[in-house]
């Protein structure tokens, strides 16, 4: 298990490292907000993720309930092995929680089966993982049209012209037959939220995206994140440890220990 | 957007490496069941060719045609055994031959034309009708060369060539049963008659060979029936060839798909990565299933046809003194059998795809 439960800062954490803590703002607790969302797109209900039993047993997940609108972009703040990236594994349909729900749209994705969750990741999420992750071995334009391809009944043509679309807005038209390792960290991060957007989910989520980047960098993919999300009106959560990425969202819910804590406004973390 | 294909045509060197390592493989399997497959013919040939359905050796032969004497008046008794249609007296014996001033070992037949007992495969030609006649199967000769047996000085007239009609992987004459008592009797002066060696047959329409030459026994005196089928499985030392073929063919074909598997196991670990990362944003178990299935035919059959290449020059190249070709059927089930044994073992690396957990790709577990 990666994701370990140690609590506090750690030494890649500089800005949590600062300040000893995820800042204990004066936002209200998740599931008091969730009351203020009855239309959430996104919501989830007191899911608890635990791995193993007996005395192995790890919490890693405790009663979480969060709601998102459609259109908002959040993040979800934590240090590392505070939960968060299960959590949002839990919403992408990549793990199944121990209890609790997770709906999109109205959907019970718990209840899903894995050949179902399969056909939902590749529907009606898009994924940035952290380091881009591309497939090596296909270019930019490739690594969009793959995804295009997972899902049933799009057409080539729509498919090409989609890609190409997305491409040129990310300003890697000239780039779209270059492989991956032709490309730098910040081409490579754009390609992939190219693909996350190419089969125009409606959930999409973003996991450390500035980690293998520098600031500057990394505050312009955010930045393009953002626009691309809230420009399209999908829904978007944003996994990061990074202070400084928060501005860019709508929402930010603060994690720790495997208990979300509480929502803030961006603008109460600033410093 | 077709992955297999996709990552072959990035990856050239690697897939032309393992391509080129398949086809060795696949090449050595052709190369060894096609010389298998000629020594063996050149073997068994004259008998498994032959135009009889049963051969009648003598009791003392045991099972062997060389070692055989009949007397030719057997032909009589044979033909009198129920079921029995036809029949024709076989003689065979080496002899040192003379062709274009090269001495080499002949076999030689003598049977009787228009009766069971004739060769198979003529190439080219005709077999002989008269005595000083000869089809000629190996050997390297030509229609009208004079080939003479040696020390009678008896001459033969190549009239027609045979394809694999040898025996004793020598080349081998087929003269009339004439040219043959002649030829045995020059060499032997003073025989009260000439021996055959064998009593070819042929059954009625609707008789069982099997059960005809099992008669043979009881109903002449001193003679053993086999069918042909059984003549040429019985041939001395044939089961033990046959045996140290396949062992050793098998062998490389195992030892080549377990190879083939590994290698495509190492290209699915290293790939795994890119695997679950897939995996994760929706791409089904099935469908990376299917780019591995995909690469191994890809690879399998471009490192047949280059195999393929590689044995039709061997085959031309090599001077075996057999007469070695390349069967059709044999390349055809050869590159279905490896490429279905390969499929087979790439379900190792699609076993290894089944088991990843997607939720690996973002580090959650």
């Amino acid at each position: 298990m990666t994701d370990a439960m140690t609590p506090g800062p750690t030494s890649e954490d500089p800005v949590l490292a600062a300040t000893g803590s995820v800042p204990n703002g004066p936002g209200e607790p998740p599931a008091l907000d969730a009351t203020h969302h009855a239309s959430a797109l996104l919501r989830v209900s007191d899911v608890r993720k635990v791995y193993g039993e007996g005395h192995t047993e790890v919490v890693a997940v405790a009663d979480a309930t969060m709601a998102v609108d459609q259109g908002e972009f959040v993040a979800l703040l934590g240090p590392s092995g505070s939960g968060k990236t299960t959590l949002i594994s839990i919403v992408g349909g990549l793990l199944s929680p121990s209890g609790g729900t997770v709906t999109l749209g109205g959907s019970d994705v718990t209840g899903l089966s894995k050949k179902d969750l399969t056909a939902f990741r590749a529907e009606r999420v898009g994924f940035v993982f952290q380091s881009a992750n591309l497939v090596p071995f296909l270019t930019a334009r490739e690594n969009l049209l793959y995804v295009a391809s997972l899902v049933k009944g799009t057409s080539r043509a729509q498919a090409q012209a989609r890609a190409d679309g997305l491409l040129e807005e990310l300003g890697l038209g000239a780039r779209a037959k270059n492989l991956p390792e032709q490309l730098s960290g910040g081409e490579r991060q754009r390609v992939a939220i190219g693909r996350a957007l190419m089969n125009d989910p409606d959930l999409v989520l973003v996991d450390e995206p500035t980690a293998a980047l520098d600031t500057a960098m990394g505050r312009q993919v955010v930045e393009l994140l953002r626009r691309e999300i809230k420009g399209r009106g999908k829904t978007g959560i944003m996994v990061t440890h990074d202070l400084r990425m928060v501005e860019y969202t709508d929402r930010v819910f603060e994690i720790l220990d495997g208990h979300l804590t509480h929502v803030e406004e961006p603008s109460a973390l600033r410093h | 957007m077709n992955l297999g294909a996709a990552e072959v045509r990035r990856a050239k060197l690697r897939f032309g490496l393992l391509t080129a390592a398949v086809s060795l493989l696949v090449f050595l399997v052709l190369l060894l069941t096609t010389l298998s497959n000629a020594l063996i013919g050149s073997l068994t040939g004259a008998l498994d060719a032959l135009q009889a359905d049963g051969l009648v050796y003598s009791t003392t032969a045991r099972d062997n045609i060389v070692a055989s004497r009949l007397d030719p008046a057997t032909a009589q008794a044979v033909a009198a055994v129920p079921g029995v249609a036809a029949v024709g007296s076989v003689g065979t014996f080496t002899s040192r031959a003379t062709t274009a001033g090269t001495t080499t070992d002949l076999q030689v037949f003598g049977f009787q034309p228009d009766a069971p007992g004739a060769p198979g495969g003529l190439s080219d030609g005709r077999l002989p009708a008269a005595p000083g006649e000869a089809a000629v199967g190996g050997g390297g000769v030509a229609i009208g060369d004079t080939v003479t047996l040696e020390p009678t000085g008896i001459p033969l007239t190549v009239v027609g060539l045979l394809r694999g009609a040898q025996f004793n992987a020598l080349p081998t004459a087929y003269v009339d049963l004439a040219t043959y008592e002649e030829a045995i009797s020059a060499a032997n002066p003073g025989l009260p008659f000439v021996p055959v060696n064998a009593v070819a047959f042929d059954v009625d329409d609707g008789a069982d060979a099997t059960s005809v030459a099992a008669s043979v026994a009881g109903a002449v005196q001193g003679a053993t029936g086999y069918t042909r089928e059984q003549a040429v499985a019985l041939i001395p030392g044939i089961s033990s060839i046959s045996q140290s073929f396949g062992i050793l063919v098998g062998l490389t074909f195992i030892i080549g798909i377990v190879v083939i598997g590994f290698f495509f196991l190492i290209l699915t670990v290293q790939k795994l990565r890119s695997f679950t990362l897939l995996r994760a944003i929706g791409a089904p178990t099935r469908s990376l299933a299917a780019t591995v299935a995909l690469q191994i035919t890809l690879v399998v059959l471009a490192a047949s046809v280059i195999a393929v290449g590689l044995t039709l020059l061997a085959v031309q190249g090599l001077n075996t003194g057999l007469p070695v070709s390349l069967s059709p059927v044999l390349i055809a089930g050869t590159v279905a059998a490896v490429l279905a044994f390969s499929l087979l073992a790439g379900l190792l690396s699609i076993r290894r795809i089944a088991r990843i957990d997607p939720a690996t790709a973002v580090g959650a577990r």
